[in-house]
This record gives C-alpha cells, sequence and structure tokens, in this order.
C-alpha cells in the first residue's frame, strides 16, 4: 500500500473527505454506470489523484458492472455450484437474454455475477436490486420479475452458555468499565482465553493487541473484518445482522484494551442488510452512552464507522481490507509492516474477524477461565458452523470445539437430503482442502483438520453430493481463484489464470505440470489467496484422481 | 547491466538547473540516444526530469551553429574560418583598447558553463584585455543571495545541502516554485512534505507544493519583507528564539527585536495581505521545529529589495539555531546550473575566485604571479552598468559568452539600444539568439553535453562534466574558444585540458584547494574543499566565516516595490518558470518539450477575468509603462486576484519587454517578479499602439 | 519483550555479516555480495514484494522466502541458491514469460532474470496479453502487451516524483497499467520525467528514442517567432 497514499487519505479524512470508494459507489448506485465525470469527482472530493481514482474504479466488481433499471445478481458460490452445478446460471443468461456482467441494450435489466450471498443455506441465490431470493424456483421467481425475500434460519447453539448466539447486551464492557479492570488486564485476560482468530488463519488475538498496544502512534484503530467472502459461508452474516451490538461491544473492548479510540466494521456489499443493522445499532449504543465522547463516564472514548466494500474476495486479506477501508485497490500488501504497526492512515490498528470480537464480550464478563472451558481439551471457546443447503438442516450453529466432522454433518446438520450420499466436503471456504466421505471421523479442531490437508477456517461446511463432478469442482474453484485474485503477486496473478485454463480445456491435464503449478502458487504466493487454492486441488487429486482427467 | 545498443556511455551533470543531477548519457552514432539518471547521484538520487532525461535533441538540431560566422558589408553574417574569426576578434579588441582603453571592454561569462571555462573567461577579460568589466547572469538572479548570504555568514552558498530536506521537520519554500524551477529538488521536498515535513509555501502563486504542505500564503508581490519581518516577530514574541544560539554565535539581534517591535501579524497583514493568524501559525511551525529548512528562490531575490530579504530570512534561521545541522539548512534554489560556480570562479567585476575583492592586495598579488600580467584594482561594470556604459559610448565592445540578454534581461527595448550602440560584440553560443542578431562575430560553441568541466551546483556541490559526444561541425569547446581567443590576444594560457584548469583554480582558490578530478569522482565535493580533499555538506558547525566568527543579524525595514499598482496599470504581473522549459528556451524550445507545452499563457484569477471580460483561451494584451505583449489568457485559481502570472520561455512572447530597469539596491539584480500592468482583451487595444514600443 | 540487538548476524551463501535491525535479506545479499534476482525491486522504491522471483531459502523456515521484504533475524542463515526457492522462482519467471506475445528484448532486466534461470519458454501456455492502442507522447510510449505489472511504473511516479499519475488497473490476469484516466501520459497529470520508463523491467514503457534507434527521428523545430 502507497505510504504517500495512504498519507494523503489520512490529511483528507481529517478534512471530512469521503473516501474515493465511496463516491464511486454513490456514482454507480446513482446512475449504474460509472464515468470519467465520477472519476474526477471522485478526485476532487477524496483528494486522491485521477490515476488513482481510476485504478479504484476497475478493480471492484460492484463498480465494474453497469446496471441496468433492475440489476439481477447471481450468485455462483460453491453452495449454489453445488446445488445446480451452476445451471442457474445459465437460465438466468438465456432467460434474460444477456451476458453475465452486461446490461441488456434496452437497459431494463443488467446481469451479473457475485460470490456469494450468503444464503447457501438455500441455494442458489439471486439478487434481485436488494431483494435476495433462494432456493427452489428462484430462477423462474426471477425471470417473471416476483422475487421474494428468502428466509434466514435462526442461529442456534450447542453449548449450554452460548457466547457467539446472543443479540448482544454490552455486559462485558458495562462489567469492565465498572468493575475498574485496566485495559492490561482485559488484554492480559484474553491472552489466557487464548482467542484464536476466527477468520481463517487462527492467529492468538491477544498477542495481535498486544503489537497494536505497545506500538507507537498518534492513533490506534480497531477493525472489525466483515468481509466474509467465503463462498458457503454466512457466519458472520448472521453476526452482523443479527447480534451486531454483540460485535460493536467487542470492539470497544479492543479499542479499550489497545488504547482505540475508533473503530471500523468493513462489511459487505453482498449483504445488503449489515450495514444499516450495525449503524442502527451504533446509533442506539451512541443514545445509551456506550459509544462516543467518555463512555459510561468512564473517561474511554471509542466510535465506531460503518465502510462497505465493493466486490472483492481478496479483500478479506488484512491489508487489503485496509486498503479497501481507505478506498484504494483491494490488492494486498506484504508484510512487514503489520497492520499492528502501520495499518488505517499509517496509524497501528487491529484487525480481527468479526466472530473473534464477538467473542470476547464473554470474556470481559465471565473471565478466561470459563472461555476455555467451553471446549475441554480442544481450542478454547466456541465455533459457529453453517451448512450449506444440500443437508437437511442447513443453517448456523454454535458448537464446541473438539467433535467429530460426521457429528456435525450427521447429528447436527441432519445428513443430507433425499437420502444423498455425502461424497466430499469443503470447510472452511475455497482455500481449505476437501474432506472425501471417507475421513468424517476427523476431529474439528485446528490441528487435526491440517492432518487430513484441511482447515477449520471460517466455518463454512459445503458438502458435495454423489452428482457432483469432481473436476467440474476443480474448475469451479479456480475460476473463482483466478477471478478473484487481486493481480499483486505474480504467481497467483498467472498462474491461477493457467490453472483454470487447465481445467477448463476440454484435454487431460498434464499431472506433473499441474504439480509444478500448486507448488508455485503454494509456495510463492504473497497471500493465502494464492497460497492456499493449491490445497482443494491437491486434495482432489489425492482423492478423486480418476474424476480429474489427469494425464 | 552491458547494453549493446549503445556505443559510448558517459557520467556527466545535468546542465538545466541547479540540481546539479547526476546523468548516464548513451550514445550511438554520435547522437545521444537516451540519458538516464544515474543512480548515485547525491542530489537526484536515480531521478531526473523531462529536461535532464530527455531534452537533448537540440544537440543535433539543424539550427546548431557549425561555423564562426562574421557580420559582412550587407550586414549579413556569413561563415568564416575559425583563423578570419580570431583574427577578426584580436584586431577588434586591440583597436578598442588601444584607442578606448581596456575599460571599454566588457565580458559576460556563462552560468551555463563550467568552472573552468568562467575562470578562463575570468583569465581573458583581466589578463588578456586588462579590465575587471566581467560579469555574469548570476547578476539578474541570485546576485541578493550572494550579497546577502556573505553579509550575515561569510560564505556565498547555501549552508547546507538538498539531504537536509530529508531530515527537517519543517521548511519554509517563499519565492520559488521547486515543482517547475528545479523540478528533481521538488520531488525530493514533495515526498519530505508527504512523509510529515511541516511545510509552509509563501508566493503569490499558488505553487504546486502548497498542496503538500500545512499552510499556503500568498502575500502581494514585494511584500516578502514584510512577511519574513512578521516571522520574526512571532518567534520572538512567542518565545521561540534560540537564545543560546543568538548569544553564542552572533551579534546584532537586539536591533533587530527593536526594529521587528513595529511588524505585529496585525501589520503585516495590513501591508502584504496574508492574514495575521496565518503568519503567526507560520512562524510557530517553523521556530518550533527541530530542524527547519529554509528555501527560496528567485521570488526573493528578483525584487528592488531582494538583498534585504535574503539577510532577512537569515535572520530567521539564526534567531531560531536552524543553521549547521542535518535538517536546518537554507537552501536558495539557484537557477542555472552554474550560477553558484561562475561566480566562485570570480566571473564577476569585483571579486576573483573565493569573492576576494579585486583590490584584495594579496589576491591580487597571488593571480598576477599565477598569470604574469599587472591586473587591475579597480571595479568593473555589473551587466546593467554595461549597457548604461554602452548607451553612454564609454563601453565600445562586448564579448558575451552562453548569454542572451536580449532575450533575458529586462527592459529589453533598452538592452538592445545598448547592443546595437557597440563597436564590435562576440558572441559565443550554440545557436543564433536575439543577441546574436547585433554581433559581429558569432562563435559555435559546444553544448554541455560535448564537453569536458565542472559544475557547481545550488548545495557548493563540484560535479564532474563529461562529454557524452564531440560538438558537431567546427564548433569548439568554450575553454578551446577562450583559450584561442586569449592566444590571438597575445596572452597564452598554458593549460591542455580543463583539468589543468581546475588544478590552477585549486591552487590560487582557497576553498578549492583539495579539489582534483580524481577527488570529485562520481559523487563530487562540496566546497569548502581543504587541502587534504575534505568537503563541507554543512557549514557554520561551529562557527561563521565572518571576520569576527558571528553570526550578523540585519535589522532592515519593510520598503514597498519599485512598481505598485495603480490606475493606469491595476495588475501586478510575477513571472517565473514553467516545467518543460528552462530559461530563453534555447535548448528546450529545440526539442520535442515543444509539443508538451508549446506556448505560453497569461495566469489570470477568475475574478479580475470576469472584470475584464477575458474568458480561458483569450489573447489578451499585457501592458506596463515600458512595453507590451499579446498572449492567451489562462484563467486559474492558482494565482490571488489582484495578480497574473506568466514565464519568461518564449521568445516570442518577449515578456521581459515588460519589465523596467528597478532592480535590487545593492546588486542590481531586475525587479522581474514585480511589474504594474494592465491587462484586457486584444480586440479592445486601440489599432494605434504598437505591438514593440516606439524605437523598436 | 525482549530487548532488540543492536546489531544483527546474518550469514548468507556462507558470508556473515553485522547489520542494522530491519535490515531486509536483500539488502543484507547485496552488502555480502550474493547475487538475488529480482524483477519488481527498485532501490530508488519501497519493497513491494509482488514478484516472488527474489525468493531464497531459510534455515528453519517452513518454505522459501522472498528476500526483498523479509527483514532479517539475528543469526539468519540464507542460501539463495536452495532448491525449493530457486524452482519455485524460476516457475515465476516461466509463468511470466507465458504472458507476454513475445520474448523480452535482450537488454531488458526481464530477459536477465530468464538467463539467470535459464527459464526460454513455459510449461503453462495461455492467454497473453493483447496490445491496446495508446495515445502518443513526444518521448514516452507504453505498450500494454508487455507490462507484468511489477508495479515499480505506478511506485516510480508515486514514490520518486511524487506526480501519481500512473495506476494498476484491473485484477487478476488482466491487471495492466495506464495513466491518468486512460488518457495517456499527455493528456494525465504526467510531467514527462521519465521514471517509469527508467524503471520498467521489461520495455513496455520505454522510450521513444529507443524504439526509434534504426528508425528516422521525426523533426522538432521551434515555431517561428511571431512578430
Amino acid at each position: 500500500m502507497s505510504k504517500n497514499l495512504v498519507e494523503l487519505i489520512r490529511r483528507h479524512h481529517e478534512q471530512d473527505a469521503p473516501t474515493a470508494l465511496e463516491v464511486l459507489k454513490e456514482a454507480i448506485d446513482a446512475h449504474g454506470t460509472i464515468t470519467d465525470d465520477d472519476r474526477r469527482e471522485a478526485s476532487r472530493r477524496s483528494g486522491l489523484p485521477e490515476a488513482t481514482v481510476y485504478g479504484v474504479s476497475t478493480f471492484y466488481d460492484d463498480l465494474l458492472q453497469p446496471r441496468g433499471e433492475r440489476h439481477v445478481r447471481v450468485c455462483t458460490g460453491t453452495a449454489c455450484f453445488a446445488a445446480t452445478g451452476d445451471a442457474h446460471v445459465d437460465a438466468l443468461r438465456d432467460g434474460f437474454g444477456v451476458a453475465l456482467g452486461e446490461r441488456r441494450e434496452d437497459g431494463v435489466v443488467s446481469l451479473a455475477e457475485t460470490v456469494c450471498l450468503g444464503f447457501c443455506h438455500s441455494a442458489p441465490a439471486v439478487r434481485d436490486g436488494d431483494v435476495i431470493d433462494a432456493g427452489p424456483g428462484v430462477v423462474t421467481r426471477v425471470l417473471e420479475d416476483r422475487a421474494r425475500a428468502a428466509d434466514e434460519p435462526a442461529p442456534a447453539s450447542l453449548l449450554e452458555e452460548p457466547v457467539l448466539t446472543l443479540p448482544g447486551d454490552w455486559s462485558g464492557l458495562r462489567a469492565t468499565l465498572a468493575s475498574g479492570t485496566t485495559p492490561e488486564q482485559l488484554l492480559e485476560a484474553v491472552k489466557e482465553a487464548d482467542v484464536r482468530g476466527r477468520g481463517g488463519a487462527g492467529f492468538p488475538a491477544g498477542q495481535k493487541w498486544g503489537f497494536a498496544r505497545s506500538a507507537q502512534g498518534e492513533r490506534k484503530f480497531i477493525v472489525a473484518n466483515g468481509d466474509e467472502g467465503d463462498p458457503g459461508s454466512y457466519i458472520d452474516k448472521g453476526l452482523m445482522e443479527r447480534s451486531p451490538a454483540l460485535l460493536l461491544e467487542g470492539m470497544a473492548l479492543a479499542g479499550y484494551a489497545v488504547g482505540a479510540d475508533h473503530g471500523f466494521v468493513l462489511c459487505r456489499s453482498e449483504y445488503p442488510l449489515s450495514k444499516p443493522a450495525l449503524e442502527q445499532a451504533a446509533a442506539q449504543a451512541r443514545a445509551e452512552g456506550l459509544l462516543g465522547a467518555d463512555v459510561l463516564g468512564s473517561g474511554f472514548s471509542f466510535d465506531v464507522s460503518i465502510v462497505e466494500g465493493a466486490g472483492s474476495y481478496v479483500v478479506g486479506e488484512e491489508t487489503a481490507l485496509l486498503a479497501c477501508l481507505q478506498g484504494l485497490r483491494g490488492t494486498v500488501s506484504a508484510r512487514p509492516p503489520f497492520p499492528a504497526q502501520s495499518g488505517v492512515h499509517g496509524m497501528p490498528t487491529v484487525v480481527n474477524n468479526v466472530e473473534t470480537l464477538c467473542n470476547i464480550p464473554f470474556i470481559a464478563r465471565e473471565g478466561a477461565e470459563a472461555y476455555r472451558a467451553l471446549s475441554p481439551g480442544a481450542t478454547p471457546g466456541s465455533k459457529l458452523v453453517c451448512f450449506n443447503d444440500r443437508f437437511v438442516h442447513p443453517g448456523t450453529y454454535e458448537v464446541p470445539f473438539g467433535m467429530t466432522v460426521r457429528e456435525l454433518c450427521e447429528d447436527v446438520a441432519g445428513g443430507l437430503i433425499e437420502g444423498r450420499a455425502i461424497k466430499a466436503l469443503q470447510i472452511g471456504g475455497p482455500l481449505g482442502g476437501i474432506l472425501p466421505a471417507s475421513q468424517l471421523d476427523t476431529v474439528f479442531d485446528f490441528a487435526q483438520l491440517a492432518v487430513v490437508g484441511c482447515m477449520v477456517g471460517h466455518g463454512g461446511i459445503v458438502a458435495f453430493d454423489d452428482t457432483t463432478n469432481m473436476r467440474d469442482v476443480a474448475r469451479h474453484l479456480l475460476h473463482f481463484g483466478a477471478s478473484e485474485s487481486c493481480g499483486k503477486c505474480f504467481p497467483c496473478r498467472i498462474g491461477m489464470r493457467r490453472g483454470y485454463e487447465a481445467f477448463a480445456a476440454d484435454a487431460p491435464v498434464d499431472r506433473a505440470n499441474l504439480e509444478a503449478l500448486l507448488e508455485t502458487l503454494e509456495l510463492g504466493s504473497l497471500c493465502a489467496h494464492g497460497g492456499g487454492m493449491p490445497a482443494p486441488i491437491r486434495s482432489l487429486i489425492a482423492h478423486f484422481p480418476d474424476e480429474l482427467g489427469l494425464a | 547491466m552491458p547494453d549493446d545498443r549503445f556505443e559510448s556511455n558517459a557520467t556527466t551533470t545535468c546542465g538545466y538547473c541547479g540540481v546539479g543531477c547526476r546523468l548516464e548519457t548513451h550514445a550511438r552514432d554520435g547522437r545521444i540516444v537516451s540519458i538516464s539518471p544515474a543512480l548515485d547521484g547525491p542530489a537526484n538520487l536515480g531521478h531526473t526530469c523531462l529536461k535532464g532525461r530527455f531534452a537533448h535533441q537540440f544537440t543535433r538540431n539543424r539550427e546548431r551553429l557549425t561555423t564562426p560566422l562574421i557580420r559582412g558589408e550587407d550586414g549579413e553574417l556569413h561563415p568564416a574560418t575559425w583563423d578570419e574569426a580570431l583574427e577578426r576578434i584580436a584586431t577588434e579588441l586591440t583597436r578598442v583598447k588601444t584607442q578606448y582603453g581596456p575599460d571599454a571592454i566588457a565580458g559576460l561569462a556563462s552560468s551555463r558553463a563550467t568552472n573552468e571555462d568562467c575562470f578562463v573567461m575570468a583569465r581573458l577579460i583581466r589578463a588578456a584585455i586588462g579590465t575587471n568589466n566581467l560579469d555574469n547572469c548570476s547578476r539578474v538572479c541570485h546576485s541578493p543571495t550572494s550579497f546577502a548570504m556573505r553579509k550575515a555568514f561569510g560564505l556565498s552558498g547555501a549552508t547546507g545541502s538538498f539531504a537536509d530536506v530529508d531530515h527537517a521537520d519543517a521548511a519554509i519554500i517563499i519565492g520559488a516554485n521547486p515543482t517547475a524551477g528545479h523540478p528533481v529538488a521538488g520531488a525530493r521536498i514533495k515526498q519530505a512534505a508527504i512523509r510529515g515535513m511541516r511545510l509552509v509555501t509563501i508566493d503569490p502563486r499558488r505553487i504546486e507544493l502548497a498542496d503538500y504542505g500545512v499552510l499556503h500564503l500568498s502575500p502581494r508581490p514585494g511584500t516578502n519583507a514584510a512577511v519574513v519581518l512578521g516571522l520574526a516577530h512571532v518567534i520572538a514574541r512567542d518565545g521561540l528564539v534560540d537564545q543560546d544560539f543568538v548569544d553564542a554565535r552572533t551579534d546584532g539581534f537586539d536591533a533587530l527585536l527593536d526594529l521587528i517591535a513595529d511588524y505585529t501579524p496585525q501589520d503585516v497583514e495590513r501591508i502584504s495581505g496574508v492574514p495575521a493568524a496565518d503568519l503567526e501559525e507560520a512562524a510557530r511551525i517553523y521556530g518550533e521545529a527541530e530542524a527547519g529548512c529554509l528555501i527560496w528562490g528567485l521570488g526573493v531575490t528578483e525584487h528592488k529589495y531582494g538583498s534585504e530579504v535574503v539577510q532577512l530570512l537569515c535572520n530567521l534561521a539564526m534567531m531560531t539555531g536552524n543553521i549547521g545541522r542535518p535538517g536546518a539548512a537554507l537552501l536558495p534554489l539557484r537557477g542555472q546550473n552554474n550560477v553558484q560556480g561562475s561566480s566562485d570562479m570570480g566571473a564577476l567585476p569585483d571579486t576573483h575566485s573565493d569573492y576576494r575583492p579585486v583590490d584584495h592586495e594579496p589576491t591580487a598579488r597571488a593571480f598576477e604571479a599565477a598569470w604574469g600580467v599587472p591586473l587591475s584594482r579597480a571595479k568593473g561594470l555589473t551587466i546593467p552598468q554595461m549597457f548604461d556604459a554602452a548607451i553612454g559610448g564609454e563601453l565600445r565592445a562586448m564579448y558575451i559568452f552562453g548569454e542572451d540578454p536580449a532575450q533575458t534581461d529586462p527592459n529589453t527595448t533598452h538592452v538592445v539600444h545598448a547592443l546595437e550602440s557597440l563597436d564590435f560584440l562576440v558572441c559565443q553560443d550554440i545557436f543564433e539568439t536575439e543577441t546574436t542578431k547585433y554581433a559581429h562575430v558569432v562563435l559555435p560553441a559546444a553544448s554541455f553535453l560535448e564537453k569536458t568541466g565542472t559544475f557547481t551546483n545550488a548545495e557548493r556541490r563540484i560535479q564532474l562534466v563529461r562529454p557524452a559526444i564531440d560538438p558537431p561541425g567546427e564548433a569548439r569547446t568554450d575553454f578551446a574558444i577562450l583559450s584561442a581567443v586569449s592566444a590571438a590576444l597575445g596572452h597564452e594560457m598554458p593549460y591542455a585540458s580543463p583539468e589543468d584548469v581546475m588544478a590552477e583554480i585549486a591552487a590560487l582558490t582557497p576553498n578549492f584547494a583539495g579539489v582534483t578530478y580524481e577527488r570529485l569522482g562520481r559523487r563530487g565535493l562540496q566546497w569548502p574543499v581543504t587541502a587534504d580533499g575534505i568537503d563541507a555538506p554543512i557549514l557554520y558547525a561551529d562557527t561563521f566565516t565572518t571576520a569576527n566568527g558571528l553570526g550578523h543579524f540585519a535589522a532592515l525595514p519593510y520598503q514597498p516595490p519599485g512598481s505598485e499598482a495603480s490606475d493606469e496599470f491595476p495588475l501586478i504581473l510575477v513571472t517565473g518558470r514553467r516545467l518543460e522549459h528552462y530559461n530563453a528556451g534555447t535548448m528546450t524550445r529545440r526539442t520535442a518539450n515543444l509539443e508538451l507545452l508549446p506556448s505560453d499563457v497569461l495566469e489570470l484569477h477568475p475574478d479580475d477575468a470576469e472584470r475584464l471580460w477575458v474568458t480561458d483561451g483569450d489573447l489578451v494584451s499585457v501592458r506596463s509603462a515600458f512595453g507590451r505583449i499579446e498572449l492567451h489568457a489562462e484563467v486559474t485559481r492558482k494565482i490571488e486576484p489582484g495578480h497574473v502570472f506568466t514565464a519568461f520561455h518564449f521568445p516570442e512572447v518577449r515578456t521581459n519587454l515588460l519589465i523596467g530597469s528597478s532592480a535590487d539596491v545593492n546588486t542590481s539584480c531586475p525587479e522581474y517578479k514585480v511589474m504594474a500592468v494592465d491587462v484586457r482583451p486584444v480586440s479592445e487595444v486601440p489599432a494605434r499602439v504598437p505591438a514593440l514600443v516606439a524605437g523598436d | 519483550m525482549s530487548t532488540t540487538p543492536t546489531t544483527f548476524t546474518a550469514t548468507i551463501d556462507g558470508s556473515t555479516g553485522e547489520f542494522a535491525p530491519g535490515t531486509t535479506i536483500l539488502e543484507a545479499a547485496r552488502v555480502l555480495q550474493a547475487t538475488i534476482p529480482t524483477l519488481c525491486f527498485d532501490e530508488r522504491q519501497d519493497p513491494f514484494g509482488a514478484c516472488r522471483v527474489c525468493l531464497v531459502g531459510v534455515q528453519g523456515a517452513p518454505g522459501p522466502l522472498p528476500a526483498c521484504t523479509t527483514p532479517l533475524r539475528d543469526g539468519m542463515v540464507v542460501d539463495t541458491r536452495e532448491p525449493t526457492a530457486r524452482r519455485v522462482a524460476g516457475a515465476v519467471v516461466e509463468l511470466v514469460l507465458s504472458e507476454l506475445p513475445e520474448p523480452p528484448a535482450e537488454h531488458t532486466e526481464l530477459a536477465a532474470v530468464a538467463r539467470e534461470f535459464d527459464v526460454t519458454s513455459s510449461r503453462w501456455p495461455g492467454k497473453q496479453h493483447e496490445p491496446r492502442p495508446e495515445p502518443r507522447h513526444p518521448y514516452l510510449t507504453l505498450r500494454h502487451e508487455l507490462c507484468i505489472s511489477c508495479g515499480r511504473c505506478v511506485r516510480a511516479c508515486d514514490e520518486v516524483q511524487g506526480t501519481f499519475a500512473l495506476t494498476a488497473i484491473g485484477r487478476g490476469f488482466e491487471a495492466n497499467i495506464v495513466a491518468g484516466l486512460d488518457e495517456g501520459f499527455k493528456a494525465s497529470a504526467c510531467v514527462s520525467c521519465g521514471a517509469c520508463a527508467d524503471t520498467c523491467p521489461t520495455g513496455a514503457i520505454t522510450e521513444l528514442s529507443l524504439l526509434l534507434l534504426d528508425g528516422p527521428e521525426p523533426a522538432h523545430r521551434p515555431e517561428p517567432a511571431t512578430r
């Protein structure tokens, strides 16, 4: 990330200038396309150079897809793929008579691809304007212009005392401030609780906070990473839209521990309800003196801003997220510097996943001991998992660590619909390995999943049933990988494309060349996007070699 | 990386401005095909601007002078041989000298030429001809800087280096537009400002760097002194004086304190138009800095009281102790590539090298011993005095080398009249110019890309110049030409090469004592250079170079400029530079830079434009008491209401027709930066007003 | 937290030296005269970490590390010839050659890096970048099809010149660079300093005069002075 541009952004932010991305989003919302005049206006208002604004305007899906009177976004996430094999995409394209990413000549309708809408529990999903419809019959309803908002199942907890499936009542922050708990003590509690990051990498949150706390900076910031881009996952969506106060409380506690006075939530534009829900919760908290200057008369000040992304998977990576938050192209930056040293506006910044932050109020209220006791003998705390619509009881569940995958799939989610057999699972998003049915007895925890080439990731569990062609899965994943590559590091920028081309061609894939390509991606890439994509492909090679058409 | 696209490569120093970028030149078939920046250039750190990198096509322009020219009976210039030209020069100069004495001859050395060229020119004028009538174009740009810094600190030059910008936590730029005039220094300042150096810009025009600074002040042209006195007032008032430094290292502070009592922010606002609060903030930014830089250009010097404002700037540095430490430097941005060096070398009417007066007996004797001839102890004429003397008949012949005063000097009409009055004029240049129109002999010279020598940049860094290509046709290097002319006049100089000249400069010039080409190497040396080769990136760390070793404060009041807006001339014209061009455009206008900026414009504030019925792009007439020009208007908020701006790069615009003879009171540096003018759409101007003033 | 020593000792290819904390492997390697090829690195700019051609082996590390962005640790032992690192870096060079419609010109940095890895062709042929028209500039030319998105030009314009006239565009394989609002150098904020051409490792941005080395040069004469 350009230090110079970040500094220019900081200076303009002080003057209340909007970010370039915010202005560009306004423009396309207002008139369905982005013109050079819009870019000049964004440059003028944000204070960023015109070229920089141009670069931003060519990065995000939302800014690239022209919009008709009806803008229809079809989900091509993994769950929707598992449900239809992409038949729903073809049906909409043919039905509307317009290609993906285009606006029909009459201007009435435009069709765009989106990954993913977070309705994996009733796939496929289609967003018509701001209405998200999903499940059987959705294509017909959308083509007939009678889309209706699909239901979303309420999350459930397997725990006696839920940690994450609560609306949030700010009791953790109240307890902390009322008891005179110092920031250092809170930080120690979080370290002792050994909260592992829930976004996928599993980095200890307390350690991250410690770095930011000890870093030098005029100001410090807390950033909640709500860019839950993993197709097949809708956990953070649920948290942001059903428990926004829990998240904001977690952020305020993080701010207290770290010495930050402001937080940002970066949520996804694919989840149109998240930002309003968070803003409403923030407004209410402000009204109750829980956010803003001098929280509850404690002398501690903390407030939040809610920022919405614009369609990019890689923005879930923390440095790309910071770029997006500041209105720049959402590309990954090499670390160091880590965000804890230099993040928002070049200041020390904690970037935590939404679910991670939602764990904090419990720790503040109940203590580290109680938190560790939730999953005896396994990773402390609890985990939200979610299931796709192939399961009998799809939805989000709060579970302890240490159950087997089979228990999760069969006892919690009820096995597959129509009595179908699980052929394979993809756990933890598109960069997670693929678990064949033969390994369902693996324990759901960081270390045990790693042994079989898989990961907890963000906790999304997508089942492929016996109708799924695994070469199509490989092509689907690599298409996603290539189209979401931010384009910064060379292995991912070119290698993902080459991987996709190999599986898209109607020809056998040279196994030696494929393995060399996967090694290059895995060891050469700058971030987990390129580095992680080989995992599921390797799983497929290991477990389904005959279906892949290797040579 | 070996690159077989090129036949020869050379590392040299850019000739386009005072930054002194080190360049790698690449040539094939005797032509420069590419120039890239030297990664280890101390001033440019692997960067250069469009002039240094691209504007080399002029070297092979078909209009290059490739043979000597002699004006014939028909009044036209005709090609001649070197022998004919040299003989003509020797005959004419000898005749004038015999008839009117040596002081009827004057020479202009070039701030674009090398140190060695200027030193040889000084010897030609002083030894071969026998007069001190020698000057260079720093007269019309930075002579006030030189004068003032010598008075305040002792030496004529920046107190630090461009690198100090990287270590400063605050800086004031006044009367300079570095991103256009000194682009590589401008880029470095911009980077520092974005990194967090608190930058204050002071200029009637909102310069580009103002967008990256924390504060911009737009004083009315000609009121710099009031602004700088006001800054001193606030620094003293708010307790930001470094009293230890003032007590230990300076004298004259009390007189200044008395004077600045009268320059309250409110007083200064009334004089300059700068809001009092802004002035106070600017003073605090500089006064509170751990290390602060002062950077200025011709917007300070080219005024009636330019040299005094430089002394007032020196006051600011001394009262805050911002001198002699890393990050605390005074950096005058020298315009031409060797403004510093040409004066260092003694191409001035009153000083030998190292600014030692011509009547300083030991110095004069040392030169006499080295040159084997008696030397005049009488001060010679400055450039404006030369033109006056030419018109008055006392000056009969001039030798102008690498200068185009008919284009670049103020009051063009007067200059042309002077040139026409001469019996004999020699011009030595790479192209025909406005001035060669009046020459009797024109000698074809080499450009900076075709010669050997040294330039001294704005941070006193002496750097090697090496030829990338040969001069075209029969053109010769200035060193070769001046040596030949001197020999023709009967004064044989003993140098076989510019390196021999440097050996003599070192021997005769204490501040150059340890300078050798070998030691200069790739990174150059910043004078003073001791005999064992130690140079001086930072001056005055422990003591000043004045007689008593103390820095001298100057208590000089604000006085109004020589030209002020009136009913007849209600707008103030400020002149300056454009990024794409260099000086009179002799070189850059013969490159594709012309495609990037084909013509000049008059910048005009929208309020003035509306009042004058001028719209963007209109042809306007600009009239001063001295002349009139026409050009197209650009309506822009870069300039404050009441002011207009244009550059001086385009001969056809002839901006200097507008400029009068008002000049710095100490150094005669012209007041280019303040001229009251009247602007109106061309259609409104009665046809009887001639395009050039009467007498042209 | 443990206190940081004032200097770090590091060994690269058998040579050991002392370095200030914060020194990167690449900087240390240059001091110790160990050769590490790079494509996106320019010493005038902050390290970028995009090309991954500078991967090296580090004792005890789980995999190859990029030398340009990895700070030394005390006692670090680096092997610039470590086979896995070299294999992956070489494969990246192969990928880069596969995206270009023509081999890099001999004098370019990319050609030198390809020679260093002995790479002449690619195991992964596929889509290549296509030429597209670019408005004329008197000195600078931009051939989009030769751009490898190393970002050096964009950073030169940002970190060296400070004009911000260039930007990366698009994402993934379609990434490229443009001036201004994709309007060419001349119409953009470009100040024609040429820092972009100076740093470009493939000749995607180059000087017209170098392209025309064997062709006629257009005449540039001043307009006749109007009097």
